[in-house]
């Protein structure tokens, strides 16, 4: 069981410096659009594109930050209390995380499904078929649910057990930094 | 509906459950008990909309510049040079916290690696140079909240995304007031150091020599935040343009710096991309309610319980000034900011207020919910550069600089010309 999260975590981290890299290039894109626009020419596109980076980078960076603890949570209440009691607060943190992501990928496969069954093009000179930027995105949000059910199970299952303190180490609040 | 939204809001953050999920529960509670309609068949397409964005992608490029930037080691130079400048005031070298915090913090996206940053610093000089830890360290902590409001700010451009307003009008808003409150925490430290020498340590004096020579090292950022600055403030960039050739710029600057390495660059990559994901989740999240909220009536029957209470504009500024200040003892700047951003907008809108102005306002309330204990993030980081010392040394360190704030949001308040001068100019 906690190899399979040392597993997930070590997926997230590729998949952030692969998201990571895709900005760089996004990057490198706008600053060859900025210097031709100097020049009088122009690549086009440069924002339709930097949209779709954007959602691919949210839709699949959500899981590394999943997996680092880095979504932001209030924890006056829970550092007060025993580690039981944290326990069952990261609990319940994770399930309606877990739910919640599960809602989005649902609703987002909608989106996904709607948009290949009319093979809908962006309503740009690029034309982009959306199918394309769409399910990568729609990849991400599945990933962070398949994510955030593997982390719930993890955690019910120490809880079980009784081993907090492995709780605190997967799904603990951390501060933002 | 409204305490509903209210007490669901408050309760489920009570019980840490991460925020932006707080805020999607809240849209489908609001969804299912009290809308006639289903909304949430929109859901996908309003996470995709909101995410599909050439603007929000600033977010992830100027926190990948800041955390290029705090990786390059141009941190140490730019203190001492600083220092060399501003330390001859009384206080000394906590003048140069705040001037370093506030360079650094304008120019990163990110106050929160800015003051832990400039604490790795600027600590070991205290103890060196004898100085009281407590006004030293609330310097820092104070510094560094500036940077969400001198621009770039990560904070103004979800502001701007949640409430539809021109998010160059809002960077160049913040430009004045975030250059008065830094000149207000100094000025209140001088007075201090003034009248209790033992609050500050040693004034320093560089000769002029030594002082030009040091401009060199500011070179670096303040080319950074003119290219950045300027151009938005031009009109030849925007906000996302600047916040890349700010990107090329900070790599740059680590490339002189000899800092650049693969690794650098993965843990600059990673550490943007998880920055920006909690921004994202919580912006998503706030989207989602912003929808709900409208188009379930929330936001109308809220104004309409307002004005059922007859208070005038300036009265309900006042109770929602003392709302955030209550609220940020306990709630964190951009959760702060973003859950709130739905319901009191439109409110301050309806009333006849500026958004750029109120923006700005909000900026500053939501920069004190940084330095007031219990929950204050900037307090934790620049404690955790001094372990070993009493955590109250900060938190006190903080008081004159909380007072230095509230002064500010007077002023706001008072001329908002202060904040409507430059955009107006453009």
């Amino acid at each position: 069981m906690t190899s399979l999260i040392i597993l997930l975590r070590k997926v997230n981290d590729r998949v952030a410096i692969g998201v990571g890299l895709v900005l760089l290039a996004c990057v490198a894109f706008t600053l060859i659009e900025i210097i031709a626009r100097r020049l009088g020419g122009s690549l086009g596109g440069v924002d339709e594109i930097s949209g779709y980076v954007m959602a691919v980078t949210t839709s699949w960076g959500v899981s590394y930050a999943l997996t680092e603890q880095a979504h932001v949570r209030i924890d006056l209440l829970h550092a007060r209390l025993v580690p039981a009691g944290r326990a069952l607060m990261d609990a319940l943190a994770m399930l309606c995380l877990a739910g919640t992501a599960m809602m989005i990928a649902w609703r987002g496969w909608g989106v996904l499904a709607k948009t290949l069954s009319t093979g809908a093009r962006a309503n740009t000179p690029l034309e982009t078929p959306l199918w394309i930027p769409q399910s990568l995105w729609w990849a991400g949000w599945a990933w962070f649910a398949i994510s955030a059910i593997l982390l719930s199970l993890f955690v019910i299952y120490k809880i079980v057990r009784g081993r907090y303190e492995s709780v605190e180490r997967v799904a603990g609040a951390r501060a933002e930094v | 509906m409204i305490p509903f939204t209210a007490f669901g809001l408050l309760g489920m953050l009570a019980l840490s459950i991460p925020v932006g999920v707080v805020l999607c529960m809240l849209a489908f509670g609001i969804d299912v008990f009290f809308s006639p309609f289903p909304l949430m068949r929109g859901l996908g397409q309003v996470v995709w909309s909101s995410s599909n964005s050439a603007t929000l992608i600033a977010i992830p490029l100027f926190v990948l510049l800041g955390e290029i930037l705090v990786r390059s080691g141009v941190a140490n130079r730019t203190y001492a040079a600083l220092d060399k400048w501003v330390s001859w005031l009384p206080g000394g070298l906590i003048h140069a916290n705040i001037a370093t915090s506030t360079m650094f913090s304008a120019t990163s996206g990110s106050s929160v690696a800015t003051a832990a940053t400039v604490a790795t610093v600027a600590m070991p000089q205290a103890r060196e140079l004898g100085y009281s830890e407590k006004l030293f360290s609330g310097a820092i902590a104070a510094g560094g909240t500036l940077g969400i409001m001198i621009p770039p700010s990560i904070n103004l451009i979800v502001y701007g995304f949640l409430t539809e307003s021109s998010i160059p009008q809002l960077f160049l808003a913040g430009l004045l007031p975030g250059l008065l409150l830094a000149g207000l925490f100094m000025l209140v430290t001088a007075v201090l150091c003034v009248i209790w020498p033992s609050l500050g340590g040693p004034q320093r004096h560089a000769t002029w020599a030594k002082r030009l020579a040091s401009l060199v090292d500011l070179i670096p950022i303040f080319g950074l935040f003119a290219a950045i600055v300027g151009s938005i403030y031009a009109g030849w960039a925007t906000p996302t343009e600047a916040a890349t050739v700010g990107v090329a710029i900070a790599l740059a600057i680590a490339a002189h710096q000899k800092a650049l390495s693969r690794q650098m660059i993965a843990d600059a990559l990673r550490g943007a991309v998880k920055t920006s994901a909690m921004i994202m989740l919580v912006v998503i999240g706030a989207y989602v309610l912003n929808f709900v909220l409208t188009a379930g009536g929330v936001s109308r029957a809220l104004q309409n319980m307002l004005n059922g209470l007859g208070f005038g504009p300036m009265a309900t500024l006042l109770v929602i000034v003392l709302m955030y200040i209550v609220l940020g003892f306990f709630i964190e700047t951009l959760s702060l900011m973003v859950a709130t951003i739905p319901i009191v907008v439109p409110i301050i809108v309806h009333m006849g207020y500026d958004k750029i102005w109120f923006g700005i306002l909000m900026i500053i309330l939501v920069e004190m919910a940084l330095i007031t204990p219990p929950v204050g993030l900037n307090l934790y980081v620049v404690q955790s550069a001094r372990r070993g010392r009493p955590f109250a040394d900060v938190m006190l360190g903080c008081i004159p600089y909380v007072t230095a704030m509230l002064l500010m949001v007077a002023l706001l308040i008072l001329a908002p010309q202060i904040a409507l001068y430059l955009p107006s100019t453009q």
